[in-house]
């Protein structure tokens, strides 16, 4: 047939080259997660130990789950902050649209690190911020009330995943059909109803892959709870990173990573199976 | 000239948003000829000593150089790899498709860490030398999911038979791909491509396992964190990849402006009232 | 059509960040700098220096190091020595990353972690030793810093910079001066004092606090640590993971007390004009020691050994005093140092390295029980 002929000209190259340098390497973290060690004679004995260590301890699995909370929290409000922007970028920014959309992008090309320094100085007990509420009288002392908790690490991540989550959703509100707005004026739909029923609708694929280009990142950040994060922040990407680089345990690094891959595969299918978004993102 | 007038409620909206953007940003640039090495408040003194240090420390810029590079590559393959794969699934109603399309965006859910070392092992194994390229072809897997998702997300929906049409008009099946369908995606082409080159540019832990002795910029900065002394330098390097980042969007903006003005009939208008 | 304007001026972009790159990188190639005149005042400039000064050997050497130690003042002499040997460095972040990479085959002729994982790579066949003879500058090395490079009889790690891991406070936002790692647990800090995030300094803490020997706990003592540290953890506000962190969690007073800084961070503050105070708690200052070693894979031993002889030149040492505020190893190097760094280094101390408690080699299980507790104290809350 023509048409698997086609198919598989154009998912070959794409399939091939996922193969070789990620289904490879997830293999090997596999064969990773049944070593029982890192070092000399414990990497060439296999075991299934460091599975039921994992199931077994409650720090990991608690961490998970509120990491797996916060994700969702951070990727929902982030996705609710970029929608306006994307919605604005398609329908009202005219011929600006392209400039706009540049002019949200470029402040990611500074580093992650910096920016995350930045924060530090506008969050900070003598940041920007807090002189202004000292200003104001709503603080009396300088103190760093606004970092080094869970929120300012939720704050901040929003910040860096606003400019992602609008891109998909962006590109999926411009593929809408104008006319097909129009004709629902037309037919006398308050542009709230066109909106509620044709646009958000449509651009539904858009924002399911925005929440996981939010959700999934923050489910393995270390480096901004490290930050801005304190003595409470930690997140599970903290754990598996200790695991890996200080305790040289790349048995139980690749078992929590592995644990992890899970819970977002379980959490995709649910998302894409139930509901209207299967015929939306084609599967 | 139109008249002046308040801004609409998504104007103000996208004006806040982007305030909010480039308030870390303007910190860094203002922090970046500050005279104390420490970026707190309060504001030291001017110095322009960072960009003097900067000019010197030729490890910083040939790291910059290597990032921008391996940056540019990787998203590019990405975008390719990304618009085969996504004209594919959504295409083609073929079993695989399903498969294909959870292995392509599970690199998103890997941590960077370990498929760094993992890849590492392999490269190893296979003879191949740790290098830029190394870590550029590495980026691209971390950038497929991304780049498949947007391209996907903007073809679901276009009716399937633009490519028949074309084809009824005498075009091959690949003609009609690159002249029909490329074209219809290229706004999410270029939103993919910004995204990786974005993801690969600000990538710390597979880098630094792969890049061998081509230090990229986030390694370089990392390793440079034990060092304060040295973080100034880097935020004068940050504030100049802004500045000249932002000169050069305002040039081509200025430039798109004079092309419609000297020419109305010229491409932008035109195309964009057919759209309208 | 628009977006091909759009991708134009992306391309122009980068075009332009290139052109830019392209004209800065040649002025500032370090391979010119000027060499050897600096060695000329030192009192202990190398006599026994090898012979083969503008040798016309080619080659590549390959450093697996930290950022900041590839600028062309550590190694003028190997510069010299070698004007056509092209050095590459490869970044580290991590002591460990030093061990994955080896681990994982990658080629470097020289690595730099510190002493906690010296041990393992020795055990694991993965650096080779080094004959000390080969090193112009060996007489001058501290001998009881080299000794903790011998492993076996031999000597595989050539130490290179030290410092201390202690109580750093902001003495002017604290009433109360600790003297005792113990004074951490006062609720006076409640809420802002800075703990490393390492299990292994964690451990260390509280064994100290407890009175303990850290490296030498049994299980009934991890666990007293264990609930010790948990008993800390309302006092602290923050976790850092680099110098430049809690530097600046310092400098803002964020932090008013740092459980375990390095002394670079104390001169670094009191060189911003920070009110700053380092404790030499009555159990005695922690102490970290790094240094080089040949991987067992190098080609290139010898290059490697003048490369490190090149870092342990005084002038090279009294660099990394003076720039860095790190305590050094070589002996000599002393008169090239601020008096006032000496001072504040505790170089000028005689007892100073037996007054100061290094850190030890762990074993593995060790390494996953200190982790491990750490992992269960970071998520306490």
């Amino acid at each position: 047939m023509k048409n698997s002929r086609r198919f598989l000209t154009l998912i070959g190259l794409p399939s091939i080259y996922l193969f070789l340098l990620f289904i490879l390497p997830v293999g090997l973290m596999v064969i990773f997660s049944f070593r029982e060690g890192t070092t000399g004679a414990a990497r060439d004995s296999f075991t299934l130990d460091h599975y039921i260590t994992f199931i077994n301890s409650r720090p990991f699995q608690r961490l998970l789950w509120q990491s797996a909370g916060i994700s969702f929290l951070v990727a929902v409000i982030a996705n609710s902050l970029a929608y306006p922007l994307a919605y604005y970028l398609a329908f009202q920014a005219g011929s600006q649209k392209n400039t706009l959309m540049m002019l949200l992008i470029i402040p990611t090309w500074t580093s992650y690190l910096l920016r995350i320094f930045a924060w530090k100085l506008i969050l900070g007990s003598t940041g920007l911020l807090n002189s202004v509420l000292l200003l104001l009288g709503v603080i009396e002392t300088l103190s760093p009330i606004l970092i080094y908790s869970r929120a300012a690490v939720m704050v901040t991540l929003i910040y860096v995943w606003i400019p992602f989550a609008m891109l998909p959703i962006f590109s999926s509100l411009e593929r809408i059909d104008r006319y097909l707005l129009e004709a629902a004026a037309d037919l006398g739909c308050t542009r709230l109803e066109a909106f509620l029923r044709i646009t958000l609708p449509l651009s539904l694929p858009g924002v399911v892959a925005g929440f996981f280009f939010a959700f999934i990142p923050t489910l393995g950040e270390f480096v901004t709870p490290l930050l801005v994060g304190g003595a409470q922040g930690s997140m599970y990407g903290n754990l598996i990173q200790d695991q890996f680089m200080r305790a040289l345990n790349w048995p139980m690094g690749s078992v929590m990573s592995l644990s992890m891959l899970l819970i977002v595969l379980v959490f995709m299918f649910l998302l894409t199976r139930l509901g209207p978004l299967s015929d939306l993102l084609g599967l | 000239m139109p008249k002046l007038k308040l801004p609409s409620p998504g104007a103000l909206y996208v004006g806040i948003i982007c305030a909010l953007l480039y308030l870390p940003i303007a910190l860094l640039i203002v922090f970046s000829f500050n005279d104390a090495a420490s970026l707190t408040f309060p504001f030291k003194g001017f110095t322009l000593q960072w960009y003097q240090q900067l000019g010197q420390s030729s490890e910083l810029l040939a790291s910059l150089r290597n990032s921008l590079v391996i940056a540019f590559g990787s998203s590019v393959l990405a975008t390719i790899l990304g618009t085969m794969g996504a004209i594919a699934i959504v295409r083609f109603n073929l079993p695989g498709r399903g498969i294909f399309l959870a292995v392509s965006t599970m690199p998103l859910v890997i941590p960077y860490v370990i498929l760094g070392v993992a890849l590492l092992i392999l490269l190893n194994q296979a003879g191949i030398p740790l290098s830029a390229p190394a870590a550029g072809f590495a980026h691209v897997i971390i950038s497929i999911p991304y780049a498949i998702l947007i391209i996907s997300s903007r073809l679901v929906g276009f009716p399937d038979n633009l490519e028949e049409a074309a084809m009824d008009l005498g075009a091959s099946y690949w003609e009609a791909l690159l002249k029909v369908t490329i074209p219809i995606v290229s706004p999410a082409l270029l939103a993919s491509f910004l995204l990786c080159f974005t993801i690969s540019f600000d990538e710390y832990s597979i880098a630094s396992f792969l890049v061998g002795t081509d230090t990229t910029l986030p390694v370089y900065m990392f390793s440079q964190l034990r060092f304060p002394t040295r973080l100034p330098m880097i935020i004068a390097m940050a504030a100049i990849i802004m500045t000249v980042t932002m000169l050069a969007m305002l040039i081509s903006e200025w430039l798109r402006r004079a092309g419609q003005h000297t020419s109305p009939t010229g491409g932008g208008i035109a195309s964009r009232k057919a759209k309208a | 059509m628009k977006t091909r304007k759009l991708w134009m001026s992306i391309c122009s972009l980068l075009v332009l960040a290139s052109m830019f790159l392209a004209a800065c990188a040649p002025v500032a190639t370090p391979t010119t700098a000027p060499a050897a005149p600096t060695e000329a005042p030192a009192a202990a400039a190398p006599t026994t220096a090898p012979a083969v000064s503008g040798s016309t050997q080619t080659g590549e050497l390959v450093l697996l190091d930290w950022s900041g130690y590839e600028l062309p003042e550590f190694w003028k002499q190997f510069a010299t020595q070698y004007p056509n040997v092209k050095v590459n460095y490869s970044f580290l972040s991590e002591s460990a990353e030093v061990y994955a990479k080896l681990q994982s085959g990658v080629n470097a002729d020289l690595v730099h972690p510190c002493s906690n994982y010296w041990k393992i790579m020795v055990d694991e066949g993965l650096v080779q030793p080094i004959d000390p003879a080969m090193l112009s500058h060996w007489k001058d090395i501290n001998p009881a810093l080299a000794k903790q490079g011998e492993f076996n009889g031999k000597q595989y790690w050539i130490p290179w910079e030290w410092g201390f891991e202690s109580i750093l406070v902001r003495s002017d936002l604290i009433k109360t001066v600790p003297t005792s790692w113990n004074d951490l647990w006062n609720p006076e800090y409640k809420g802002h004092i800075a703990l490393y995030d390492s299990g292994e300094s964690g451990h260390v803490i509280a064994a100290l606090a407890l009175g303990l020997d850290p490296w030498a706990t049994t299980p009934a003592q991890d666990e007293q640590i264990k609930q010790k540290l948990l008993e800390l953890m309302p006092n602290v506000l923050t976790i850092w993971s680099s110098q430049t962190d809690l530097d600046q969690q310092l400098a803002s007073g964020d932090v008013w007390v740092a459980a375990n800084a390095w002394n670079a961070s104390y001169i670094k503050l009191l060189g911003d004009g920070a009110k700053v105070e380092y404790i030499d708690p009555k159990e005695g200052r922690a102490g970290y020691l790094c240094g080089f070693a040949v991987p067992t894979k190098s080609k290139n031993y010898e290059l490697a050994v003048a490369m490190i002889d090149a870092y342990l030149a005084p002038d090279a040492q009294a660099y990394l005093a003076n720039e860095y505020g790190y305590g050094i190893v070589n002996n000599a190097a002393s008169a090239l140092v601020k008096p006032e760094t000496m001072k504040l280094l505790a170089l000028d101390d005689q007892n100073i390295i037996s007054r100061t408690i290094f850190y030890k080699f762990i074993s593995a299980a060790q390494r996953q029980a200190w982790t491990d507790v750490w992992s269960e104290v970071k998520t306490s809350k």
